[in-house]
C-alpha cells in the first residue's frame, strides 16, 4: 500500500476542487460526502501504513521522488542543473501523524454536517476543510523542503479562509488578516533557512540534506541560523512566543474549523517541521537550546492567560498554545520522540475539546461560561467526553495526555532541571484552568435559566465523533506507548558527525566513531525516566490541582476567584491583556503604515520631484548650451554650406526656441549624446 | 517566420488605417487577426524550438543601411522568445479588454497594433539600431494611448511618460553609438558585440561608461529606483487595456535590455555596477511595497506593487547566477500575466463604479462571487503563493542573489511581508466585511470580462504547479549566458 501514499494528500486535494466547483451552493447540499468519502479513503491508507510500521511489514522510511521541473544553479562556484524532485518520504512519525490526521479531520468533516448545516456557505466550508486537511497531508509526506513550504505555505491560506469563513462580520475578517500576516512574519525566518540550506547543501531534498548534516559538512553557526529560522516559522505556524497572537482569535471561525486548526492541521505543522528537519537542531546545540526556551516561555505565558479567560474556546486556544509549548519544549531538550507522542495525542483530546465546545455552543448559543453551568444535566454525552479529554490534557494517570506529558517531563528533566520546575507549574496550570472550564461549564446549578433552559443535547452527527475521539484520547497513550511501541516508531534522528569535527572526519574516520557513538548514547541516556519520588510528586500535585478546581469554581457562583481577582488586580490585568503582546504587535502594525506613508510621501515630494523636475532642470540647461552651440558653429557654418544647411539650422533653431518642452529635450539630448560619443569614442 | 510575427500587426494597423472609422466591427476583426496572427505564429515556433540549443534560432539576417553596417537581423533564444511569446499572448488578452473603447476605435486600435509591433520587435531583434527603432516605436502608440484614452490626468501622464523614457532612451543611443564606435569594423550586430574578439576591444573604463548610458534608459523602463515615479501616474491614466500592456509588456524591455544587452555586451561594466544594482533591487522591493501599503486606490497600489515586483527581477538579476537569472526570466514572464489579470480586473470594478477607491466598496464577495474568487486568487498569486505562479520565479530570484547578497536578500524578505499586508488589506476592505449596499446593483463578470481574464488564471496556475514547460524553455540560454 505505501507505494499509493502519495495518493495520500491528493485525494483530499482533488476532492476538494470537485467541492468548490461542482454543484450549485445550497445550504443542504450533499456535496460535503464527497469529502467525508475521501478523508475515509485516506484515513484507510494511512492505517494500512501505520499497521505496516507497527508490524514491520513495511521498511521505513519510504521514499519515492518524481522529477518537477529543473533549474539552473550554482553552488560555490559549481555550477549544475537542479532537479527539484517532488516526492512522498514516509517515516514513522509521518506514519503516526498521517493516521492521526486524517482521523480528526474525518471525525470534524462528519460534525460539520451537523454544525454547519443550513449555512449559506455549506459547501465552501467542506471544500476549504479538505484543501486545509490536503496541504497538511502534503507537509508531512513530503520528501522536499520546497514543497513542504509550499505546503505549509498553503496551509496559511486556509487557515486564512477557513478563520474568516464568516466574512460579513468584522471579527472574523480581522483575525483572517491577523492570522495570516503574523504567521507570514514567522515564514519569512523559515524562507531564509530554505535560501540558507539550499546555498550550502544544493539540494532541497530532505533525505540529501541529512547526508550533509550526517557528514558534519554544515558548520555549527550556519546550522544556529538554519535553526532559528526554521523556529521562526515554527513560531509563526505553530503559536509559539512571542507570535502567539493568532491563535486566540482564530477562533472567529467555525468551532469544528478550530478544531482542525488546532488538532489536525497548522498548528501541528510548526512541530512537525521541527522533527522533520532535527538534523539541524543537532547539528547546533544553540538552536535546540532556544527551542526548548522558546516552548517552555510559551508554555508558560498561555497557560497563565488561560487561568483567566471566561470565553471557552480563548481557553481552550490558550491551551493549544501552552501544549504546542510543551512540545516544542521537549523536541528542543532533546526529547524527539515525546515531542512527537504528545503532538498525537494532544491531536485527539484537542479535537475532542473543541469539538465538544461546539457541542455546548451550538446548545447555549454563548461562548461565554459564566453563562454555563449545570449542563451535565441536559448534555450528558458531550459531558462525560469533555471528561475524558479534560482528564487526558490535565495528565491524570492512564490517559492519553498522562503517557505523552510524562514522557516530556522526563525528558526536561534530564535536559535541564529549572525548565522541569518551570514545566511541571505549567502541567498544574493546565490541569487547574482545564477542570476550571469543566467545572464552570457542567458542574453545579445553571448560572443562566433562559439558556439552560434551551439547552440540549446534540444529534448523533456530533456525538458520533466525540465518542471516537474520547476512546482516542483515552487509549492512544496507552497504546502508543504499550512495549515501548512509540519509540519504536518515532525514535530519536542521530547525527554521526558533530560540525565540529568535520574537518578532521575524512582523514580519521576511526576517530569520529567513537564521539559519535558517544553521542548516541547520551541520548539513551536521555530515554531516561523520572526518579519515582517526583512522578509520585507531579501526579499528587496535578489531583490537587484539579481538586483546588473543584474548590474554586463547582458552586453557582464563584466567590473565591473573584476575590484573588480583587486582591491580585494588577496581575489579572496583565494577564488579560495577554501579557502585552498583541499590543506590542499592533503598535508595531502602526509603526509599518506610518513608516509606508512616510515612504509614500518622500515618493510624491522628493523622488518625483528631483528625478523628473531636476531632469527636467538639466534638459533645459543641455537645451541653452545647445542653443549656443547652434549659435556659434552652426550658424557660421551655415554660410559656407548654404541652402538645406540653412533651412536645417533655423528649422532647429526654431523649434528650439519656440517649441515645446519635449521638443526641447529631445534635440537637447541628441545633440548631447553626439558630443559625448565623440568624446567617448576619440 | 519572425518577421511574419512582428510585423501582421503593422499590416493590421495599416488595414486598420484604411477602413472607415464607422466600421467599429470591422477594425475590431482586423485587429485581432493580426495580432492572432502574430500569437499563432509565434506559437507555431514552438514545435521548432530547439529546447537543447543555447544559439539565437529562427535567424533572419538582411543588409538594412550597408554604409553603417546596420543590418535587418532578428532571431531569438530561451531569453527572448518567452517574452515574445508574452506580448503576442497579452496583446490578445488586452484587445479583448480594449472592446469596451467606445471612443475613437479607429485610431485606438491602429495605436495598438503599432505599439505591439514594437515591442514584438524589441524582443525579436539582435541589431542595436533595429532594437532602438523598435524601442522608440513603442513610445508614440503609447504616449497617445494614453493622452487620448486616459483618465483625468491623462495629458500630463502622457506627457511625463513621453519625456521620461525618451531622455532615458536617448543615453542608451548614446551608448549603443559609442558601441559601434569602438567596435572594429563597426557594428550594431548584437552577437559580433558579445564575441571575445570584439570584447578584447572594450576596455573596463569604456564599458562602465556604455553600461551607464544603456542602464539609464533600461532603469527608466524597468522601473528602478528612483526612475519609477512616472509608472504609478501613467498607470493610473492609462485606460485599463494599456495598463495591462505596460505592466506586462513594456517594463520587461528594460528588464530584457538589462540581460541581452547590457551583461551581454558589457559585462565588466555590468559586474562594476552589481553593488549599486543589489541595492536599488532592494529599494524597489522594500520601498516599493511600503509605497503600495500606503494606497488607497487599487490601480496605484497595483502599480506600486510593479516597482516591488521588478525588484524581484533586479534581486535575481544582480545575485549574477544562474539561478537569479532564470528567476528573473521566469519571474518577467509571470508578473506579466499576474499583474496584467490585477489591472484587467481593477478595470472590471472601475467599470461598474467608476472609482478605485479601496474604501469605497466592502463586503462584495457577497454579492460578486466570482470576480472576488479570482481577484483573490490573483493578489495571492501576485504575493507569492506557492501554486500559483508567482511563487517559482520569486524563490528564484531570492535564491539567486542569496549566494552573492546574503543580508541585502534577507532585507528583501521584508517586501514579502509588506506585499502581503497591503494585498490582504486591500482584499478586506474591498471583498470582505459587511456589503455595501451602494453597490447593490452590481453586477458579476460579463462573458467578455471572463474571456479576457480566465485565461491569465489558467496560465497563473498551470505555471505554479508545473513550472517545467516555461523553465526548460529558458534553461539553455540561461545557462549559456553564465558559462561564458
Amino acid at each position: 500500500m505505501i507505494e499509493h501514499a502519495y495518493l495520500i494528500p491528493l485525494i483530499p486535494f482533488f476532492a476538494s476542487f470537485i467541492m468548490l466547483f461542482g454543484g450549485k451552493e445550497d445550504p443542504h447540499s450533499n456535496m460535503p460526502w464527497v469529502g467525508i468519502a475521501a478523508m475515509g479513503v485516506c484515513l484507510a491508507l494511512s492505517v494500512s501504513v501505520f499497521w505496516g510500521a507497527v508490524t514491520g511489514t513495511v521498511a521505513l522510511p519510504y521514499e519515492h521522488n518524481w522529477h518537477w521541473f529543473s533549474i539552473a544553479a550554482s553552488i560555490a562556484g559549481r555550477s549544475f542543473v537542479y532537479d527539484m524532485p517532488v516526492g512522498v518520504l514516509i517515516d514513522g512519525p509521518a506514519a503516526v501523524t498521517l493516521v492521526a490526521v486524517t482521523l480528526v479531520s474525518l471525525m470534524v468533516q462528519v460534525y460539520s454536517v451537523a454544525y454547519m448545516h443550513g449555512d449559506v456557505r455549506f459547501k465552501r466550508y467542506f471544500a476549504f476543510v479538505s484543501f486545509f486537511t490536503a496541504a497538511m497531508l502534503g507537509l508531512v509526506a513530503s520528501s522536499n523542503l520546497l514543497v513542504t513550504f509550499a505546503c505549509w505555505e498553503l496551509m496559511g491560506l486556509c487557515s486564512y479562509l477557513l478563520i474568516g469563513f464568516w466574512f460579513e462580520r468584522e471579527g472574523p475578517c480581522e483575525a483572517q488578516k491577523k492570522a495570516f500576516m503574523t504567521t507570514k512574519l514567522g515564514d519569512s525566518g523559515l524562507y531564509l533557512a530554505l535560501l540558507l540550506i539550499f546555498a550550502k547543501v544544493g539540494s532541497f531534498q530532505l533525505s540529501q540534506i541529512y547526508q550533509f548534516f550526517d557528514k558534519g559538512l554544515m558548520p555549527a553557526t550556519i546550522a544556529t541560523v538554519i535553526g532559528i529560522g526554521i523556529l521562526a516559522g515554527a513560531a509563526g505556524k505553530s503559536a509559539q512566543a512571542p507570535l502567539f497572537i493568532w491563535l486566540p482569535d482564530a477562533m472567529e471561525g467555525p468551532t469544528p474549523g478550530s478544531a482542525l486548526i488546532h488538532a489536525a492541521t497548522m498548528v501541528a505543522a510548526g512541530i512537525l517541521l521541527v522533527s522533520k528537519t532535527y538534523f539541524v537542531f543537532l547539528a547546533s546545540p544553540t538552536a535546540m537550546e532556544s527551542a526548548a526556551w522558546m516552548g517552555l516561555i510559551t508554555a508558560f505565558l498561555a497557560a497563565s492567560m488561560a487561568l483567566v479567560s471566561y470565553d471557552i474556546k480563548r481557553v481552550l486556544a490558550f491551551s493549544t498554545v501552552s501544549q504546542l509549548g510543551f512540545m516544542m519544549c521537549a523536541l528542543g531538550a532533546g526529547g524527539f520522540t515525546s515531542g512527537l507522542f504528545h503532538m498525537t495525542t494532544h491531536a485527539f483530546f484537542k479535537a475532542l475539546l473543541f469539538l465538544g465546545a461546539g457541542s455546548v455552543i451550538h446548545s447555549v448559543h454563548t461562548n461565554d461560561m459564566r453563562q454555563m453551568g449545570g449542563l451535565s444535566k441536559k448534555m450528558p454525552l458531550t459531558f462525560l467526553t469533555m471528561l475524558i479529554a479534560v482528564l487526558a490534557i490535565a495528565g491524570v494517570p492512564g490517559l492519553s495526555g498522562y503517557y505523552s506529558k510524562d514522557m516530556i517531563l522526563a525528558d526536561v528533566w534530564n535536559h535541564d532541571h529549572l525548565m522541569f520546575w518551570i514545566l511541571l507549574c505549567t502541567a498544574l496550570m493546565t490541569a487547574f484552568y482545564m477542570f476550571r472550564l469543566f467545572f464552570l461549564t457542567f458542574w453545579g446549578d445553571d448560572r443562566d435559566h433562559e439558556k439552560f433552559h434551551h439547552a440540549h443535547e446534540s444529534p448523533a452527527l456530533i456525538t458520533g465523533p466525540l465518542v471516537v475521539l474520547a476512546v482516542l484520547s483515552a487509549f492512544a497513550g496507552a497504546g502508543l506507548n504499550h512495549d515501548g511501541l512509540v519509540h519504536k516508531l518515532i525514535p530519536k534522528p542521530t547525527i554521526s558527525v558533530m560540525p565540529g569535527a568535520a574537518v578532521a572526519a575524512p582523514a580519521h574516520a576511526s576517530e569520529a566513531k567513537p564521539e559519535a557513538s558517544a553521542h548516541q548514547a547520551s541520548t539513551e541516556h536521555h530515554d531516561g525516566h523520572l526518579p519515582a519520588w517526583l512522578h509520585m510528586t507531579a501526579i499528587v500535585l496535578v489531583l490537587g490541582s484539579i481538586t483546588l478546581a473543584f474548590l474554586m469554581y463547582r458552586g453557582p457562583t464563584y466567590a473565591a476567584a473573584d476575590a484573588i481577582k480583587a486582591n491580585l488586580g494588577p496581575v489579572f490585568t496583565l494577564l488579560d491583556r495577554r501579557w502585552y503582546v498583541d499590543d506590542f504587535f499592533y503598535a508595531l502594525v502602526t509603526v509599518s503604515d506610518k513608516v509606508a506613508a512616510l515612504a509614500f510621501w518622500i515618493d510624491a515630494n522628493v523622488v518625483d520631484r528631483v528625478f523628473v523636475d531636476g531632469w527636467g532642470l538639466l534638459m533645459r540647461i543641455f537645451a541653452q548650451i545647445s542653443d549656443a552651440f547652434d549659435n556659434l558653429f552652426v550658424d557660421s557654418a551655415v554660410d559656407g554650406v548654404g541652402g538645406l544647411g540653412n533651412d536645417l539650422g533655423v528649422g532647429l533653431r526654431s523649434l528650439v526656441r519656440e517649441g515645446q518642452v519635449q521638443e526641447y529635450l529631445m534635440y537637447a539630448a541628441i545633440a548631447f549624446s553626439l558630443a559625448a560619443t565623440l568624446i567617448l569614442t576619440r | 517566420m519572425l518577421s511574419l510575427i512582428v510585423w501582421s500587426p503593422l499590416v493590421g494597423a495599416l488595414i486598420v488605417l484604411m477602413t472607415p472609422k464607422e466600421k467599429v466591427r470591422a477594425i475590431q476583426t482586423v485587429s485581432f487577426v493580426a495580432a492572432g496572427v502574430a500569437l499563432a505564429a509565434s506559437l507555431t515556433l514552438l514545435l521548432n524550438f530547439d529546447r537543447g540549443s543555447a544559439a539565437m534560432q529562427f535567424v533572419e539576417r538582411w543588409m538594412w543601411i550597408p554604409s553603417l553596417n546596420v543590418q535587418y537581423l532578428l532571431g531569438i533564444d530561451g531569453l527572448s522568445y518567452p517574452l515574445v511569446l508574452l506580448t503576442a499572448f497579452m496583446s490578445v488578452i488586452a484587445l479583448v479588454g480594449s472592446l469596451g473603447i467606445k471612443e475613437r476605435v479607429k485610431e485606438y486600435f491602429f495605436w495598438f497594433l503599432l505599439l505591439e509591433v514594437g515591442m514584438l520587435g524589441v524582443f525579436a531583434a539582435l541589431d542595436l539600431v533595429l532594437f532602438y527603432v523598435f524601442w522608440e516605436l513603442t513610445l508614440v502608440p503609447m504616449y497617445f494611448l494614453i493622452g487620448v484614452w486616459g483618465g483625468p490626468k491623462k495629458e500630463f501622464a502622457a506627457i511625463k511618460f513621453f519625456l521620461y523614457t525618451l531622455s532615458g532612451s536617448v543615453f542608451m543611443l548614446l551608448s549603443i553609438l559609442a558601441l559601434y564606435f569602438k567596435s572594429a569594423p563597426h557594428t550594431f550586430d548584437m552577437l559580433e558585440l558579445m564575441k571575445p574578439g570584439v570584447q578584447s576591444l572594450f576596455d573596463p573604463r569604456f564599458q562602465i561608461l556604455a553600461f551607464l548610458g544603456l542602464y539609464f534608459g533600461m532603469a527608466i523602463k524597468i522601473p528602478a529606483f528612483p526612475f519609477h515615479t512616472w509608472l504609478p501616474l501613467a498607470h493610473v491614466e492609462a485606460p485599463t487595456p494599456i495598463s495591462v500592456i505596460l505592466a506586462a509588456v513594456l517594463l520587461k524591455m528594460g528588464v530584457y535590455g538589462l540581460l541581452r544587452i547590457a551583461y551581454g555586451i558589457t559585462p565588466l561594466g555590468f559586474a562594476w555596477f552589481l553593488p549599486a544594482l543589489i541595492v536599488i533591487a532592494v529599494i524597489n522591493i522594500v520601498y516599493g511595497a511600503l509605497c503600495a501599503m500606503a494606497q488607497t486606490d487599487m490601480k496605484k497600489m497595483v502599480a506600486y506593487s510593479s516597482v516591488n515586483h521588478m525588484g524581484y527581477c533586479l534581486l535575481g538579476i544582480a545575485g549574477m547566477s544562474a539561478t537569479g537569472f532564470s528567476g528573473a526570466a521566469f519571474q518577467m514572464v509571470n508578473h506579466g500575466i499576474i499583474t496584467g489579470a490585477l489591472f484587467l480586473l481593477v478595470g472590471v470594478i472601475y467599470d461598474r463604479a467608476h472609482t478605485r477607491d479601496v474604501s469605497a466598496f466592502g463586503g462584495l464577495a457577497l454579492k460578486l462571487p466570482v470576480y472576488s474568487g479570482l481577484m483573490a486568487m490573483t493578489c495571492f498569486a501576485s504575493l507569492g503563493l506557492p501554486g500559483l505562479a508567482g511563487f517559482i520565479s520569486e524563490f528564484m530570484c531570492f535564491l539567486g542573489a542569496f549566494s552573492a547578497w546574503p543580508w541585502p536578500t534577507a532585507i528583501s524578505v521584508v517586501g514579502i511581508i509588506a506585499t502581503a499586508a497591503f494585498f490582504l488589506r486591500m482584499m478586506q476592505k474591498v471583498f470582505l466585511g459587511a456589503f455595501n449596499e451602494k453597490w447593490a446593483g452590481m453586477e458579476d463578470m460579463t462573458a467578455r470580462e471572463l474571456i479576457s481574464v480566465m485565461p491569465l488564471a489558467v496560465v497563473t496556475v498551470w505555471f505554479g504547479i508545473a513550472p517545467k514547460w516555461p523553465l526548460d524553455l529558458m534553461n539553455k540560454t540561461i545557462e549559456h549566458m553564465l558559462g561564458k
